[in-house]
């Protein structure tokens, strides 16, 4: 893989447009770049493109034109090798998907082994020492479906980390959650915001959009509109759409 | 609800429709003109006859050194061990010739019957194996992006599935084996697997299928490529779902494996009809292959039936 520049632009998506098979022209001319450490929180109303820009960003979905860097290297470059593109970036989805036939302990180990071919010793300290960082110590035997929505999220956070990712994706990660839930994955991501993780965040909880994020990003049919500050997005925002969305989401 | 008393109940019923069954057809094996003689089944199972052994060529009895008879050839080669040996015949020093009868022995052996069996089991198992085998390879064709290795699949699945396996047998045996030169038992084995994966390549099509779409998703972004996701992730899944239809699958190969005895392989069905023309019992011996059929059956689903609770551990 070539990297064509150096920098701190981990993320760069350029004129990225979306057409499923079916028609459905789900992102328009969609550019936007992400910092080293930057954490970017994308809103929107349901349908407008947020899990299907996320999904190109570790090709889930491939582009139908446009270009996306990851740390310098062309996504769609001819000798670049998406998966090991991929094992730079982490994702977390909305419903967990954690592999239902491995112990909370074995999904996190999983990836480290069979695809990094990491040595089992160190796999396995370092899968405890990210279940610990996600609070989960105790729990490390247990089957997903042993586990509670909340908990289950956050082994899946420690998976995605377990393979040393320099960016995590997260699309609506605590959307399925019961509310009481929601704060204990809230404040894992906190955890990896402070450690300098960056982080691209769809989601709907205004509330650590303001806290967390260093910029925020309003979306609505397959278009970016808005690209501010919180202080801005939250409290001064300018564009009539994204007014109207705040009015019915606050 | 169903309280204790009427579960008995019930499960009494069951029991005496069971037995008068059973005496229906004991009744009626009484009004027919047949002598029930079930004795006569035994030897075909497992029998003590006295076998001989000959001497394979030309030699003479001597004794070795702790004393016991043995055959050495002219040469001095040790031809046959008379040690074991109960009824020897021969005496130290005696020139015997090839085909001699030196001893015989009580000893048990097993009747043609088990000989069948012990055949059905062999090429149930071989048959098992590569079924399995290529089930999975046309099962994953089957759901492969690329149009030609999906259409081939299409293909054997359609023509495997829409003819019967007693003519693909014999075009196996008649044709295939000719151009390639088959033994019979190669013949049955590959005619067995081949209609058995057509069956597998679709159980395992709809395993792969019931598995949510979110599972590869989650293995694709960490970074696996699609045969690791498959192999760690999805399969695994897939197989524990796939489980009890493929235990109907291989119990319908141990009962289809009756039908290569039309290529004149000694299984169980064969050796029953080669039995039945012998003894005299016809009755008892079509019941005693049924029986050992049921046992083979009944043995797989107990297996399969383990290992699905076993694998139940993650639910
Ligand atoms: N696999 C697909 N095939 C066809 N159309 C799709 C597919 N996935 C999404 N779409 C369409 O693309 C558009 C954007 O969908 P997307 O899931 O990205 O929205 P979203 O902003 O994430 O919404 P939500 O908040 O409900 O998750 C929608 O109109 C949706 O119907
Ligand atoms: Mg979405």
């Amino acid at each position: 893989m070539t990297k064509d520049y150096q920098g701190d632009d981990m993320i760069v998506a350029k004129k990225v447009n979306k057409i499923y098979p079916n028609g459905c022209h789900a992102l328009k001319d969609v550019s936007a770049t992400v910092n080293r450490g930057e954490v970017v929180v994308i809103v929107g109303p349901s349908g407008s493109g947020k899990s299907t820009f996320l999904r190109t960003l570790n090709q889930l979905e491939t582009v139908s034109s446009g270009s996306v860097h990851i740390d310098g290297t062309d996504m769609y470059a001819k000798d670049t090798n998406i998966n090991s593109l991929r094992e730079e970036v982490g994702m977390v989805f909305q419903n967990f998907n954690l592999f239902p036939h491995k112990t909370a302990l074995g999904n996190v180990m999983l990836a480290p082994l069979k695809v990094a071919k990491r040595p089992k010793q160190q796999v396995e300290d370092e899968a405890k020492a990210l279940m610990l960082k996600v609070g989960l110590a105790d729990r490390m035997a247990n089957y997903p479906s042993h586990l509670s929505g909340g908990q289950q999220q956050r082994v899946a956070i420690a998976r995605a980390l377990a393979m040393q990712p320099n960016i995590m994706l997260f699309d609506e990660p605590t959307s399925a959650l019961d509310p009481e839930m929601v704060g204990e994955v809230l404040d894992v991501m906190k955890g990896l915001a402070a450690d300098g993780m960056t982080m691209v965040v769809v989601t709907h909880e205004m509330g650590f959009a303001r806290e967390v994020a260093d910029r925020v990003l309003f979306m609505e049919d397959g278009e970016l509109l808005v690209e501010e500050s919180p202080e801005n997005f939250f409290d001064n925002p300018s564009h009539p759409r994204l007014k109207q969305f705040l009015s019915m989401v606050l | 609800m169903q309280t204790q008393a009427s579960k008995i109940l019930w499960n009494g019923v069951f029991v005496a429709i069971l037995l008068s069954l059973c005496g229906l057809i004991y009744l009626s094996g009484e009004k027919i003109d047949y002598n029930w003689n079930w004795q006569r089944v035994v030897p075909y199972i497992v029998n003590n006859e006295a076998a001989s052994v000959a001497a394979p060529q030309d030699g003479s009895i001597t004794s070795n050194a702790a004393g016991h008879l043995q055959l050495v050839s002219d040469a001095g080669d040790l031809l046959v061990d008379l040690t074991d040996y109960e009824n020897i015949t021969v005496y130290e020093g005696d020139l015997v010739f090839e085909g001699d009868q030196l001893a015989s022995s009580e000893q048990w052996r097993i009747g043609p019957l088990t000989q069948g069996l012990i055949v059905t089991i062999k090429i149930s198992l071989f048959s098992l194996v590569f079924a399995i085998l290529l089930g999975l390879v046309i099962g994953l064709m089957r759901i492969a992006d690329n149009p030609a290795l999906r259409k081939l699949a299409i293909t054997y699945i359609e023509i495997i599935r829409g003819t019967p396996l007693l003519v693909q047998i014999f075009i196996v045996y008649f044709f295939i084996g000719t151009v390639f030169d088959l033994e019979r038992f190669t013949a049955g084995v590959i005619a067995l697997s081949v209609f058995t994966a057509a069956y597998v390549a679709e159980i395992i099509r709809a395993g792969i299928q019931s598995i949510p779409k979110g599972q590869m998703e989650a293995a694709r972004s960490l970074g696996m490529n699609y045969p690791q996701a498959m192999v760690n992730v999805i399969l695994p899944q897939a197989f524990k779902r796939t489980l009890p239809p493929m235990a109907g699958q291989f119990i319908n190969l141990i009962k289809d494996s009756s039908l290569v005895s039309v290529i004149s392989i000694t299984d169980l069905t064969k050796a029953g009809r080669e039995v039945v023309s012998g003894s005299f019992a016809p009755f008892e011996v079509w019941f005693t292959v049924a029986l050992l059929y049921l046992v083979l059956t009944s043995s797989l689903s107990w297996a399969i039936q383990r290992l699905e609770k076993r694998l139940a551990a993650s639910d």
